[in-house]
C-alpha cells in the first residue's frame, strides 16, 4: 500500500484538502480524526453503515431461538397443569425478548468488528498516535506518479506535515 | 473563537448557586478549550492518589468482612441469616433488588438519554455505565448467597441439569436468569464498546511498554479512521436501542418475582412500572453519590458542571414523583379492593409492625426529594450528595417494605410473624458495598471516568477560518459560538 499522508492541525483545512483530493480522484482516502465529525462524514460522503443487517439478523435469530427453546422444552417434558396449553406464548415472550436483545446486541458488535476490520493486529500504514490526541490525518492511497501532486496539494491546503508512506 | 475558553480556576468560580433555567439537551463545556486539554485532564485521573488507596483498602476490608460472614453462613446454615418461617426471603433478596435497581440509572443515562440526545449525559455516562456493570455484578451474587447450597447455583442455568429435566420456562426465577445474564452481558458490552476509542487514546499516550501493550490489545488496534467511526456510531446507536427496552424489561422481570406470587401486597399489576421507576430513582441517587466526590477529587468541575447535575437532579425529582404516585396508588387500591387481607396488611405495614421502615421509606423517597424543586438546592452539590445518601437508604428500605411485611403478614394468623436482621445479613450487605466499590475504584484507575472521545465531540475543533467552508455546525455542535447562553452569568 503506497500513498501520501497529510497531517493537519485544523479541521477546516483537512476538509478542504479532502475535497480537493476527491476532485482530483487520486485514490481511496482515509481520514483519521480524534472524534467523529459531521464535517468529515459529509465531505467523504460514505454510504450508510451495514451494521444494521447484522443487528436485524441477530435479533431475528435470537427471538426465534428464545421462543423455540422454551416451546421445545415444554413439549419434550410436558407438565400439564389444569388442562392449560403446554406451550404458553405469554411467558415465553420474556425468554424470546431477552434472547433477542442478547443475540442482537452481540451481532451488532460482530457487525462493528467485521465492517471496521477490527481487531487490527498489524501496524496501519499512515496512522500516527497524534490522530487520537487532537490532530487530523488525511491518507490518500495513490500511484507513485501522483504522489508529488498529492504532496503539493496537501501542503497548499495547510498540512503541517506531509510524507510518503508504504 | 478561543475567547470562549475559560481557565480552569475561573470555571470553578462559575459554580454560582442560582442562574436562569437551562435546557438540558445541549450542555456545553466553556472551560474546555481544545482536544489536548481533554486528553491531558481526563488521563490525569488515572494516576493513583492517597485517597484512592485509602478507598480501595476500605472497600477490600468491607469485602473481607462479607466473605467471612458468608463462610460462617455456609458452615452454619441459612438459619444464621435471620430466616424465620414463613419469612424465607430476607436481606439477600432485598439487596439483590436494590443492586439491580442501582444499575438501571446507568443504562438510562448511557442509552436512553443517548437516544433522546440529552447533552448532559456526555460527561456523566461513563461513571454511570461502569456503576451499572458493577451493580449488576454485585446483584448477581445475591441469589447465590441466598441458596442453601450455593455450589449448586449452576442448576439455575437453563440446560438439562438432572435426568434431562430442563428449568421451567414459566417460572419467574428462570426469567430472572435470562434477564439478568442478558443485562450483564449487554451492559458490559456497551461499556466496553464505548471505551475502545478512549483506550486507544491511552495506548497512544502511554510510555510504559507493558501498559501500552495491554491498552493496545484492549483497544483492538483502533485507529480513529473514518470507516471505524462510521460503523462505531451506528453500532453504538443500535446497542443503545437494545439497551433501552432492556432497562424496562429487566426490572419488570424482577418485579414479576413478587407479582406472580399471591402474598398480599405483591399480587398487583402496578409492580412492573413501579419497580422500573424506583430502579431509575435509586440509580440516580447512586450516580450522585459517586459522581459528586469523583468530580471534586479529580478536579473535574468544569467537565461535570452544575448544569449537568441540575439536569440529572430534575430527572431524579421526576422519578421520585412517579415512585410517590405509585405508593399512593398502592394505598388507594388496598382500600378500594375491599379485601380484608390486603387492608390489614397495609395497615400493618404503614402503622403497625413495620411503621418505622415505612416512615424511613416515605421520608427518603417522597418527602426529601421534593427539595429538588428548588434550583438552588439542585445546584448545591453538598445537598445533592446528602440527599443521594438518603435516597440510597430509602430505596433499600422500599425493598425491605415490599419483601418483609408481605411475608410476615399473609392470609392466616399462623403466618403472622416477625423478622429480625442478623449480623450475618448486615456483614454481607456491607461486603456487597465493598465488592462494588472495589471494582469501581479499580476501574477508575485503569480507564477514563469521562468519555474522552464524546467530550471531544462537544469541544470545538481547531479551525483556521471560522465559519468558512460551509462546515456544518448545526445540532449539538455550536463550537463556533463565542459564548454559550446560560453557561456564564
Amino acid at each position: 500500500m503506497r500513498g501520501v499522508l497529510g497531517h493537519f492541525r485544523e479541521l477546516d483545512m483537512a476538509v478542504e484538502a479532502i475535497e480537493e483530493l476527491k476532485r482530483g480522484d487520486y485514490g481511496p482516502i482515509t481520514v483519521y480524526s480524534p472524534t467523529p465529525r459531521h464535517e468529515l462524514e459529509h465531505v467523504l460522503s460514505a454510504g450508510p453503515s451495514a451494521v444494521w443487517k447484522f443487528t436485524l439478523i441477530g435479533g431475528l435469530l435470537g427471538v426465534t431461538f428464545g421462543y423455540w427453546i422454551a416451546i421445545w422444552v415444554s413439549d419434550y417434558w410436558p407438565l400439564v397443569v389444569g388442562g392449560k396449553p403446554i406451550a404458553s406464548w405469554v411467558p415465553y415472550t420474556i425468554i424470546g425478548f431477552e434472547v433477542m436483545v442478547l443475540v442482537g446486541a452481540l451481532s451488532t458488535v460482530a457487525g462493528l468488528f467485521i465492517n471496521s476490520r477490527l481487531p487490527k493486529v498489524t501496524h496501519t500504514v499512515g496512522y500516527d498516535a497524534r490522530f487520537s490526541h487532537g490532530d487530523f490525518g488525511v491518507w490518500v492511497e495513490c500511484d507513485p506518479e501522483d504522489a508529488s501532486k498529492c504532496e503539493e496539494l496537501l501542503r497548499a491546503k495547510g498540512a503541517s506535515e506531509v510524507r510518503r508512506e508504504r | 473563537m478561543a475567547a470562549a475558553a475559560k481557565p480552569v480556576d475561573e470555571a470553578r468560580d462559575l459554580e454560582v448557586l442560582h442562574r436562569p433555567n437551562i435546557a438540558s439537551a445541549d450542555v456545553q463545556l466553556p472551560a474546555v478549550r481544545d482536544y489536548e486539554q481533554v486528553d491531558n485532564e481526563i488521563s490525569a485521573t488515572l494516576s493513583p492518589t492517597g485517597a484512592w488507596y485509602i478507598g480501595l483498602f476500605t472497600a477490600a476490608t468491607f469485602l473481607l468482612i462479607g466473605i467471612a460472614a458468608w463462610m460462617y453462613q455456609i458452615y452454619s446454615g441459612l438459619g444464621v441469616a435471620g430466616y424465620n418461617p414463613p419469612v424465607m426471603w430476607g436481606v439477600y433478596i432485598i439487596t439483590f433488588v436494590f443492586w439491580i435497581g442501582i444499575g438501571h440509572a446507568g443504562t438510562l443515562i448511557s442509552a436512553i438519554l443517548y437516544l433522546f440526545r440529552a447533552g448532559f449525559r456526555t460527561t456523566i455516562y461513563r461513571c454511570a455505565e461502569a456503576m451499572t456493570v458493577f451493580a449488576v455484578l454485585t446483584a448477581g451474587l445475591f441469589p447465590i448467597l441466598h441458596l442453601g447450597r450455593p455450589w449448586k447455583f449452576f442448576w439455575l442455568i437453563p440446560y438439562p441439569s438432572w435426568r434431562y429435566i430442563w428449568p421451567n420456562f414459566k417460572s419467574p426465577l428462570v426469567w430472572d436468569v435470562f434477564a439478568i445474564l442478558t443485562y450483564l452481558t449487554v451492559s458490559t458490552t456497551f461499556l466496553y464498546i464505548g471505551l475502545i476509542p478512549d483506550i486507544a487514546v491511552l495506548r497512544d499516550r502511554e510510555k510504559n511498554p507493558v501498559r501500552r501493550r495491554i491498552y493496545g490489545v484492549l483497544s483492538l488496534g483502533w485507529r480513529n479512521s473514518d470507516r471505524e467511526w462510521r460503523h462505531f456510531a451506528r453500532a453504538y446507536l443500535f446497542l443503545a436501542a437494545f439497551s433501552t427496552p432492556l432497562v424496562l424489561s429487566v426490572h419488570s422481570v424482577v418485579s414479576f418475582d413478587f407479582a406472580m406470587g399471591l402474598p398480599p401486597g405483591w399480587h398487583t399489576t402496578i409492580f412492573a412500572p413501579y419497580f422500573v421507576a424506583g430502579a431509575i430513582f435509586s440509580g440516580l441517587g447512586m450516580v450522585f453519590t459517586i459522581i459528586i466526590p469523583v468530580r471534586k477529587w479529580f478536579r473535574l468541575q468544569h467537565y461535570v458542571t452544575l448544569n449537568h447535575l441540575d439536569a440529572a437532579a430534575k430527572l431524579a425529582l421526576f422519578t421520585s414523583l412517579v415512585v410517590g404516585c405509585a405508593y399512593m396508588v398502592e394505598w388507594f387500591i388496598a382500600w378500594y379492593s375491599g379485601l380484608q387481607v390486603e387492608q390489614d396488611y397495609f395497615w400493618n405495614r404503614v402503622f403497625g409492625q413495620y411503621w418505622w421502615a415505612s416512615a424511613i421509606l416515605y421520608t427518603c423517597n417522597m418527602v426529601l426529594p421534593l427539595s429538588l424543586f428548588s434550583q438552588r438546592l439542585r445546584r448545591n452539590t453538598t445537598w445533592l450528595f446528602i440527599l443521594s445518601i438518603f435516597i440510597n437508604i430509602g430505596m433499600w428500605f422500599e425493598r425491605f417494605v415490599i419483601v418483609i411485611p408481605s411475608l410476615s403478614h399473609e392470609f392466616e394468623p399462623w403466618q403472622w410473624s416477625g423478622y429480625r436482621v442478623t449480623w450475618v445479613d448486615m456483614a454481607i450487605l456491607a461486603g456487597s458495598f465493598g465488592w462494588f466499590s472495589m471494582w469501581f475504584l479499580l476501574f477508575i484507575k485503569q480507564f477514563p471516568v469521562i468519555a474522552i472521545s464524546e467530550v471531544k465531540e462537544i469541544v470545538k475543533p481547531r479551525l483556521r477560518k471560522p465559519h468558512d467552508h460551509g462546515i456544518d455546525t448545526a445540532g449539538q455542535h455550536l463550537a463556533f459560538e463565542r459564548e454559550t447562553p446560560g453557561e456564564h452569568e
